[in-house]
């Protein structure tokens, strides 16, 4: 999704500028988690790809 | 939620770790009890121990991880505050409904509590003693967090660290995604902007704006594929 494409260049760039660790911290979990969501969405789409297009549907 | 971290360590002021997780505790929600530090003669407050467990939720035993067990003054807590008539027993049954949970420090890795390994016992294995005590008191015991070789971590495993620390002392009972998402918005709403720029602090809200926009897609995503089958 270019939306979190976008949002994780922009806290790895914000990762790089911060100095504070309890900041740093929370930056890296945001961005762990947005790529966590990322890889979710991408497989499920691809799952519900691979079903609609499944040989065992066509007859449906 | 309010969660009782009672610390058992002979010398906290100079142990990395401890002191590290000293500096990660919430502001909020959550109460902080070195032993050893409250009872420098090694005589226990019974009646003010079963007081701070009553009044919190969630109860956290911490502690260096000493010939597979706690620190003995943490034995010696348990043998005398949790006794028969308060946390078990027919009178008893004060901490029934409460969740309990470990965090300690290891030095060995991981990879040496498994058959095969060094060490040979798994950790909830070697645990048991406290399962147990969470068994026989009708607390539901947490899966532990365990922190191996603090003293190898890198930076980022730190970083790690401090969130799963945080997250234990206050997130719920739920290690799912869905649940970590809800508590990292929480986070960043409640994060204190001043000493954060005002672009770093509008990076993050959008972040977990953006957080709550995949939750929605991917619940989406699951009832379509949940009707499909």
């Amino acid at each position: 999704m270019e939306k979190n494409e976008w949002i994780l260049g922009e806290l790895d760039r914000l990762f790089i500028e911060q100095k504070d660790f309890r900041h740093l911290a929370l930056i890296k979990a945001a961005r762990d988690i947005i790529k966590e969501q990322d890889k979710r969405i991408w497989q499920m789409e691809g799952e519900l790809d691979g079903t609609l297009w499944s040989p065992k549907r066509w007859d449906e | 939620m309010k969660t009782l971290v009672i610390i058992s360590h002979p010398d906290i002021l100079e142990s990395g770790s401890q002191q590290f997780l000293l500096n990660a505790v919430p502001k909020e929600g959550v109460t902080v009890h070195h032993l050893e530090t409250a009872y420098p003669d090694g005589k226990i407050n019974v009646e003010k121990e079963h007081q701070l467990l009553e009044t919190h939720d969630r109860i956290i035993f911490q502690f260096p991880f000493y010939w597979y067990s706690s620190p003995a003054f943490l034995k010696q807590w348990q043998d005398e505050v949790l006794v028969e008539g308060f946390a078990h027993g027919k009178a008893g049954g004060r901490l029934v409904g409460k969740e309990f949970g470990l965090i300690f420090m290891l030095g060995v890795h991981e990879r040496e509590y498994q058959a095969g390994g060094r060490e040979l016992f798994t950790i909830s294995e070697l645990t048991r003693p406290f399962q147990a005590v969470a068994h026989k008191t009708g607390m539901i015991y947490l899966r532990p967090l365990t922190v191996y070789q603090f003293a190898y971590m890198n930076d980022e495993e730190k970083m790690d660290l401090y969130i799963q620390y945080q997250q234990k002392l206050t997130n719920k009972n739920d290690s799912s995604l869905a649940a970590r998402e809800d508590w990292m918005v929480e986070q960043i709403n409640k994060l204190d902007t001043k000493d954060l720029e005002p672009e770093a602090a509008d990076i993050l809200k959008h972040a977990a704006e953006l957080m709550t926009t995949n939750r929605t897609t991917i619940d989406e995503l699951q009832v379509v594929m949940d009707q499909m089958w």
